[in-house]
């Protein structure tokens, strides 16, 4: 095989042969820690919790070692491409010893996992931009708060939950951060009053609660430190293109099962919001890969045709609702199954992606015959 | 699954006044080629199926040996009985019901003023159709209303909630469960509400739900059934002809701690575990099998050919062939040291309806026998935590129960131990 063959042997030599045959279970696995992370605090038993956080922070030193993967993405790692003019999929032949060529190229030739620096680094961009803008809605949070303006700070913080679900294909590599962030407090004995409670989940069980607002200042200080941080982490987080290319259809499929279904952000019911604010974040992703997926395989037509349909159908339900969000319960049953069905159509569309742009081949399963050989 | 389908016809053929058909409808527990001799129609029209009769009374209770039929009830109950004397008629209410229906009978004639003593679902005859119904105890019924407390099963615990499982406590537990099993789903549902008329005052329903097997496809008699996912299940199963490994892996014996009541009896564990098909249906061909562990087309483990073949871990000691996070491997690992936590599955497929986001609501009622909860069940279960399928499916209720030994006869019924 071509240098692309040595990136897989690199990899694969550090990585369990499963997460390289469909590209899918370091995302996965970072998916579950977060679903955990964000169902409803009375229905997740303690022990639960404790394990999805132990697996966001295992899964989530992505920055310093997320096991394999990320030795083979810091490898790589680089900005070159953003600076060039030459397109990914012309670096990635290049990487890859490879002509240029028209037409559509067999998806079963593997992309060199350097044809991912690009993408990954105008996502960190992206990721950048909404956590300065995050920033920006905590602490208008704060001033609404001090000047005793309830709706007010609903909105803001409306607008930061709207943010932090744009990096969604970062959380995996935040680890602690993320938990410190978005986290619910079902591991914790206490509950929602439970001290070590915090972060925009803790206010957001404030606001809509009915918590007088001072008592939340503390939170709301205490969270700006924390998106301080975040956005020097998302600046420079490490995120590995099996990962990446996972995550496109993994965040709207989190928005299917937590945020739709109504298990996510319980108090405020922010279910459409949070599901546009992932749409926004796939798009995001999708664009960075586009020119990898251009021209590789079919999957790119179908999944901006869906991402259109579904965008079409949030924005005439932000427009029935006098251009704001519902929350879930305020949606008629024809909006709900309108919403359901455009995004389970896109995460169709979006389930061939990460075919698309397998960084190695598909290796052979030796026989039990040549094992006892 | 291994299952003495042969030594089961002989314990459980029977005829209900339909003579010769008893034969065929033995055939019609048989899959592939067998089942299809056996359709044809007889002259009064009735299902041949149908005369199939599993006993109600013996060591054991049925329903937990015998093969799985077609269709499923499970039943939670809690007890309601106002007292140790109310909640001992409830219990002798519900053996007497179960006999009359699992071993079948007629309806008689009746004063047309009263409300009919059957609610004629099935007709006057009342098939046994290989019903069974299965009794089961769970912890919480030893707590201090009934003064059971020193009649509790030593190994009997309320489940607790494993790794990534999503609990909802109202599908969860109970005082006992009730498992209904026959080869038609009208059995099953007449079954269940025979069986509650006559002990509303003892038992409220506290969850229920209902499960399907899937058909016998092939390509041989052996073949295991597909779960939801669409892969065959119950392939590793112990084979329960054997007498000796039952004792070994299932049956609770004399020495394991008592008291002497639940000596021939056995620990139930019962999980809903709803899958996200949707996720798994976007998922690639060979990441499902890697997860598994087997080919999805014919149940062999990766890189064998047939559905029963060892997986050979010791010459893949690095998981090159089969992974070593793979369902199959982490469950059974077949070393000496993992043999005897083996246990009996007999799980049902179940689908009852959808979220509030359109998901189908749909999964593996994940049912399981063994001798030992925390030794057998609970090790695996806790062996699976991380296993890359976790992503795929949610456990969302069940519980462990205790399923005592079963009646010795018409005098007797399940439960008498608890009394005596």
């Amino acid at each position: 095989m071509s240098p692309s063959g040595d990136v897989a042997v690199i990899v694969r030599s550090q990585l369990d042969h499963r997460r390289f045959t469909g590209g899918r279970a370091v995302g996965a696995y970072d998916r579950r820690a977060r679903s955990a992370m964000t169902r409803p605090l009375s229905r997740i038993p303690a022990g639960v919790l404790l394990g999805a956080a132990l697996a966001v922070l295992g899964g989530g030193c992505g920055g310093a070692g997320h096991g394999a993967a990320t030795t083979a993405t810091t490898t790589y790692r680089g900005f070159a491409i953003a600076g060039t003019s030459a397109s990914a999929q012309a670096v990635a032949d290049a990487a890859a010893q490879k002509p240029t060529g028209a037409g559509v190229r067999s998806e079963l030739s593997p992309l060199p996992a350097t044809a991912f620096d690009g993408p990954v680094a105008r996502y960190r961009a992206y990721a950048g931009r909404q956590a300065d803008a995050m920033a920006g809605a905590v602490a208008r949070l704060a001033a609404a708060l001090r000047r005793g303006d309830r709706a007010g700070a609903q909105a803001a913080w409306l607008a930061a939950y709207a943010r932090y679900l744009r990096l969604g294909a970062a959380y995996g590599a935040l680890g602690a951060l993320d938990t410190a962030i978005d986290g619910t407090p079902g591991h914790l004995a206490g509950g929602v009053r439970d001290p070590r409670f915090s972060g925009l989940h803790r206010i957001e069980h404030g606001l809509w609660g009915g918590a007088p607002l001072a008592t939340l200042l503390p939170w709301t200080a205490r969270l700006a430190g924390d998106v301080g941080r975040l956005r020097h982490v998302v600046r420079s987080v490490a995120i590995d293109p099996l990962a990446y290319a996972t995550r496109a259809h993994e965040i709207l499929e989190d928005a299917q099962r937590d945020m739709l279904s109504g298990q996510a952000a319980p108090w405020s019911g922010a279910g459409v919001l949070a599901t546009a604010a992932s749409l926004d974040a796939t798009e995001a992703v999708i664009g960075t890969l586009r020119p990898l997926l251009d021209g590789r395989g079919e999957a790119l037509a179908p999944v901006q045709t869906q991402m259109a349909a579904l965008a079409r159908v949030l924005a005439a339900v932000r427009r029935a609702h006098g251009g704001a969000w519902p929350p879930l319960d305020a949606l008629t049953r024809a909006e709900h199954e309108r919403i359901d069905g455009a995004l389970g159509a896109l995460l169709e569309a979006l389930a061939a992606v990460p075919g698309s742009l397998e960084t190695t081949m598909t290796p052979t399963i030796p026989t039990i015959a040549e094992q006892a050989r | 699954m291994s299952l003495d389908r042969r030594g089961f016809l002989l314990r459980s053929a029977a005829t209900l006044g339909a003579g010769g058909l008893a034969e065929a409808g033995a055939h019609g527990l048989l899959g592939g080629g067998e089942a299809r001799a056996a359709a044809a129609p007889s002259p009064d029209g009735v299902d041949p199926g149908l005369a199939t009769r599993v006993p109600f009374d013996g060591e054991h209770q049925a329903g937990i040996l015998t093969p799985p039929p077609e269709q499923a009830s499970f039943l939670a109950l809690d007890a309601i009985a106002p007292d140790r004397g109310s909640l001992a008629i409830g219990l002798q209410e519900l053996s007497s019901r179960a006999r009359e229906l699992t071993q079948g009978s007629t309806i008689p004639p009746q004063e047309v003023d009263d409300p009919p003593v059957d609610s004629g679902t099935l007709g006057t005859t009342i098939a046994p159709d290989a019903l069974t119904v299965t009794i089961g105890f769970g912890a919480a019924l030893f707590d201090e209303r009934y003064g059971l407390a020193r009649r509790k099963p030593a190994g009997l615990t309320t489940m607790e909630p494993f790794a990534h499982d999503d609990l909802d406590p109202a599908r969860c537990h109970g005082d006992l469960l009730v498992q209904v099993c026959a080869q038609h789903r009208d059995t099953v549902a007449h079954a269940v509400r025979e069986l509650l008329r006559p002990v509303r005052g003892a038992f409220a329903l506290r969850w229920t739900i209902d499960g399907f097997q899937g058909a016998h496809r092939g390509p041989s008699p052996r073949s295991s059934r597909r779960n939801l996912f669409g892969f065959r299940d119950g392939t590793g199963n112990p084979d329960v002809a054997d007498e000796g490994l039952m004792r070994r892996l299932i049956w609770v014996g004399e020495g394991d701690g008592g008291p002497a009541w639940t000596t021939g009896g056995t620990y139930q564990v019962v999980r809903a575990i709803r899958m996200h098909v949707e996720f798994w249906d976007r998922v690639g061909l060979r990441e499902q099998e890697s997860m598994i562990g087997r080919s999805r087309v014919t149940g062999a483990p990766l890189g064998g050919a047939d559905e029963y073949e060892n997986p050979r871990y010791d010459l893949d000691p690095s998981g090159v062939r089969i992974p070593l996070d793979a369902h199959i491997r982490l469950s059974n690992p077949r070393t000496p040291k993992t043999d005897g936590q083996r246990i009996l599955r007999r799980g049902y497929s179940y689908h009852r309806g959808f979220d509030a986001a359109g998901q189908l609501d749909t999964g593996l009622l994940f049912v399981a026998f063994n001798r030992d909860l925390e030794r057998q069940f609970a090790t695996i279960q806790r062996r699976l935590a991380d296993e890359p399928m976790v992503d795929y499916v949610t456990p969302v209720g069940g519980g462990y129960f205790f399923v005592p030994p079963g009646a010795r006869g018409a005098s007797d019924w399940v439960g008498s131990g608890l009394f005596a």
